[in-house]
């Protein structure tokens, strides 16, 4: 696979699946990756997600939960944070339990450019989303930078399966892993004109990388998170403000989107910290 | 007359399943998950005069067995509708019920004229009933007078069926039911949302923007049967049943409890293709045990 290869794919038509859950791997008490067992080949880009839900949920939890996916192929797999009543039951699915997975949903990340230097920046489960496309990007031979930021050690999930295919850079609010601070106390070291970044974290996190990267005129695409009822277009809950004006929606015209469109600073910038604002 | 189809007034239905507005776009959204025309009808997103950002994040929140929106009526206009959507769902051969808000008589009697010029609206539903706006909804669902006068005008017109969406917040929307009929409404659909609120214990805050949304999903069903149930008794015309549809059991629920049709609504969130499975789940169940989707209709009451 080339760079060329990665800009010239076709996004596959959008299908709910129904897919048993093929393992759960824990991560500390807080992280999990499942992996489903996909009927079909599953042809997910990097930067698009998944509404997943467990077929045998019933009225409650009502609505499919939006999830990046972290591969696609055979397996299709996501990473979860505990946080709300959805992923507590993901959290507890045993092997064979039914998902249905609609997907594959929304616009991946923009493909890298020729001769720049990828820099990925993430925190939290934003680690998905970019560590699917780091992998893209070592198979055409790339090897971008990852800036991986987290409260402390136990908020790096997947930080191992960087290792190798990036070049990777840890920091931790308290210190316990990599360099003290915050992604963006590095962050502005790292951007030259050389330069792309593609990032996913919480709300403030990706607000203070985009305006860096705008500052310094460097291309900045964000993967954006919402609430979102049905993840392909109809029910206008995801509406993420725009500098233009209005707003686009974060399922269809995003998630992943260039970071100088979306006002970030306004009455009704993002400000989610963490997911699942469905719960 | 095959053993799916159903009539609403003047308009013959292929079978009974419709879907409802707000939750399924404009329909084209489907493509990759089933042709839209094999269902009962497709109601689009409430149209205005002009086209409306929305209310601004959060819309919305999920409850127990339910969700709360205050999407505010985001939608293209009507003039997009005829010029960008609607020759499209004509080519594909689409029941479709053009779903209209203003918030004055007159903007509710320009939206109906302009979709009067167009062909393939089937039947108009006349949204009196949304939560989330200033102006308009559902201060007009909740009055008997206005709502028969604007039903009156829009009737007056147009020749296009007009169903009228009510609110379960209306004190007593038997009454406002039969002065819709008696202001010549052809059809009633029933209900849409009821207000709820819900608040983030964590951060000790509203969830939504708006403070209050609409509530929608299982939870809302059993209001929304009984509700089906007064109307038909309240009046003749054909009553349209929505409310927490989500099965296939659920729906056949509401033709027993007389509704002549029924919409599918938050169903198609968790599951595109939910009406469609619904559609041909009631089919199944009519050959199962050999009676008419017509013969149902009501057979609670009975």
């Amino acid at each position: 696979m080339s760079i060329d290869d990665l800009r010239s794919r076709n996004l596959a038509p959008r299908k709910l699946i129904r897919a048993p859950l093929l393992r759960r791997e824990s991560i500390g008490q807080a992280y999990h990756v499942l992996t489903f067992d996909a009927p079909s080949d599953c042809r997910a880009v990097a930067g698009q997600f998944t509404m997943v839900r467990g077929a045998e949920w019933g009225d409650a939890p009502l609505l499919p939960r939006p999830m990046s996916y972290l591969t696609a192929g055979e397996a299709p797999s996501i990473l979860i944070k505990v946080f709300g009543e959805g992923t507590v039951r993901m959290a507890r699915a045993e092997p064979g339990e039914p998902f249905e997975l609609l997907g594959p949903l929304g616009v991946p990340w923009r493909a890298p450019t020729e001769g720049r230097r990828q820099l990925l920046v993430g925190g939290g489960v934003g680690i998905a989303p970019l560590l699917f496309l780091a992998r893209d990007l070592a198979d055409a031979g790339q090897k971008p930078v990852v800036l991986y930021g987290g409260r402390g050690r136990y908020d790096l999930p997947m930080r191992h399966d960087l290792k190798g295919i990036c070049e990777l850079q840890v920091t931790t609010e308290d210190g316990s892993r990599g360099t003290k601070g915050r992604v963006t106390d590095v962050l502005g070291e790292l951007l030259g004109g050389d330069t792309e970044v593609y990032t996913c974290g919480p709300d403030r996190m990706m607000a203070a990388v985009a305006k860096m990267c705008a500052e310094r005129d460097v291309p900045c695409e964000a993967s954006l998170e919402t609430p979102m009822a049905c993840g392909y277009g109809v029910c206008l809950g995801c509406p993420v403000p725009l500098t233009e004006g209005g707003y686009i929606y974060a399922c269809t015209q995003g998630p992943c989107i260039d970071a100088r469109r979306v006002d970030w600073t306004g009455d009704h910038a993002p400000t989610r910290v963490d997911t699942e604002a469905t719960s | 007359m095959s053993r799916e189809s159903v009539t609403v007034g003047s308009l013959e239905l292929r079978n009974a399943v419709l879907t409802a507005s707000g939750t399924f776009g404009y329909a084209l959204e489907y493509d990759d998950f089933f042709d839209v025309a094999e269902l009962g009808g497709i109601c689009t997103k409430g149209l205005s005069l002009h086209p409306r950002p929305g209310n601004p994040p959060e819309r919305i929140c999920e409850t127990a067995a339910g969700m709360l929106n205050a999407i505010g009526l985001a939608n293209v206009g009507v003039e997009a509708f005829c010029t960008d959507k609607l020759p499209l769902l004509r080519e594909r051969g689409v029941t479709v019920i053009a779903n209209i808000f203003a918030s004055s008589v007159a903007d509710f009697v320009t939206i109906t004229k302009r979709l009067d010029a167009e062909a393939g609206v089937h039947a108009i539903e006349l949204n009196v009933s949304c939560p989330n706006v200033a102006e308009g909804g559902i201060e007009f669902g909740k009055d008997k007078k206005m709502c028969a006068q604007v039903t009156a005008a829009v009737k007056g017109a147009t020749k296009i069926p007009v169903w009228v969406k009510m609110s379960p917040e209306a004190a007593e929307i038997a009454a406002v039911g039969k002065a819709c009929e008696d202001a010549g409404a052809d059809a009633l659909t029933a209900v849409n949302t009821i207000r709820g609120m819900a608040i983030d214990s964590q951060l000790s805050r509203v969830r939504l923007k708006n403070r209050t949304g609409g509530l929608s999903g299982p939870a809302l069903k059993p209001i929304a049967l009984r509700i089906v149930w007064d109307l038909v008794e309240a009046v003749s015309i054909p009553v349209i049943g929505i409310g927490g549809i989500s099965t296939t059991r659920d729906a056949i629920e509401f033709l027993m409890a007389g509704a002549t049709a029924v919409q599918v609504g938050t169903a198609n969130f968790v599951d595109p293709c939910a009406a469609s499975k619904i559609r041909a789940g009631i089919q199944e169940y009519c050959e199962q045990k050999n009676v008419t989707v017509r013969e149902l209709i009501g057979s609670a009451r009975r």
